[in-house]
């Protein structure tokens, strides 16, 4: 399965969805659509508007790859469980986003070229990014230092004003 | 020994969310409640209070104050933590100056060059204030801290 996600934000992300639902007939997945406040209704493949975030987890970790908007919730979930992630960074100048931080995102991560991250910029590229992806579903689990550090962090902190 | 401390922990919906609960074990063995959105990504959570979203109009921002203010009234957390956005600006300042919280701030991993406006709101008053990109501790100042990110 592929599950395709553009979260909460209030503003929708069409792009995406017109181009997964053009191409979903092509694709030997089935394919679940995450579509928040897109006005953009697929005809091609499932889809739903929210779901409660556990169900949004089990969506993720049954997925062979998601596609996803540069959001940091999805991008933490993926890593975390070790899922193939797509990512197509929503944009300001078509009115995506009200700023540009998605953009940044998605050229930071690929700057750093984690395993299982794809990036892609522009639409007609998606197709075979795609395809590419989910073909070698594989599951990398990376540590993630930074989580622990911050945990340590916060608890050292409280920790030190007990008396 | 974990003595007398209580815990807000505070954020929206979405990604602010899905990073609280990443940390969240940082304040395991502490008694806590749940403020954030009612959304439907959000439900379903224990020990949770849930308000309208306070940044989409003012009636619902006004609201949204009061109601805070009277869930600090009733729990009196020792100590409240963020990771944002907006929903933490009212509870950091009535957390500061009426009830003497200390506040945890953990920016989001989205902001990795430009400092988020809530971010700016409750820097000043934030007791321990965390950054999840190096590039961002120039842009606020010598207190914030970064000690690695979650993603």
């Amino acid at each position: 399965m592929i599950f395709v996600t553009v979260g909460n934000h209030f503003q929708g992300f069409e792009r995406l969805l017109e181009k997964v639902d053009e191409i979903a007939p092509r694709l030997p997945h089935e394919i679940v659509v995450q579509k928040g406040y897109s006005k953009y209704v697929p005809k091609n493949t499932k889809h739903f508007d929210f779901v409660p975030s556990n169900t949004a987890l089990d969506y993720i970790r049954n997925s062979d790859l998601v596609v996803s908007h540069a959001g940091m919730g999805t991008i933490i979930l993926c890593r975390e469980h070790g899922i193939p992630i797509l990512i197509f960074p929503r944009r300001e100048k078509f009115g995506e986003h009200v700023n540009d931080h998605q953009l940044e995102i998605a050229q930071v991560l690929e700057k750093r070229g984690d395993p299982n991250t794809y990036i892609v910029y522009e639409e007609d590229q998606l197709e075979e990014k795609i395809i590419e992806a989910a073909g070698k579903k594989e599951i990398v689990q990376l540590e993630n230092k930074g989580k622990e550090s911050l945990i340590r962090t916060i608890k050292e902190f409280i920790e030190a004003f007990q008396g | 020994m974990k003595r007398n401390q209580k815990i807000g922990l505070i954020c929206s919906h979405g990604g602010h969310f899905v990073e609280l609960l990443q940390v969240r074990e940082a304040f395991d063995g502490y008694p806590a409640f749940l403020l954030t959105y009612k959304e439907v990504s959000t439900l379903n959570q224990k020990n949770a209070y849930y308000i309208a979203n306070i940044g989409k109009n003012p009636v619902a921002f006004i609201f949204g104050v009061f109601k805070i203010f009277f869930i600090l009234l009733k729990e009196r957390p020792t100590v409240l933590f963020s990771t944002g956005s907006e929903i933490a600006i009212p509870p950091f300042y009535f957390g500061k100056f009426l009830f003497g919280t200390k506040l945890i701030y953990l920016e989001s991993c989205a902001q990795i060059f430009r400092p988020s406006m809530t971010g700016k709101w409750v820097y000043p008053i934030t007791d321990l204030f965390l950054v999840q990109w190096e590039p961002l501790l120039k842009e606020y100042g010598s207190k914030a801290k970064y000690v690695g990110g979650l993603v």
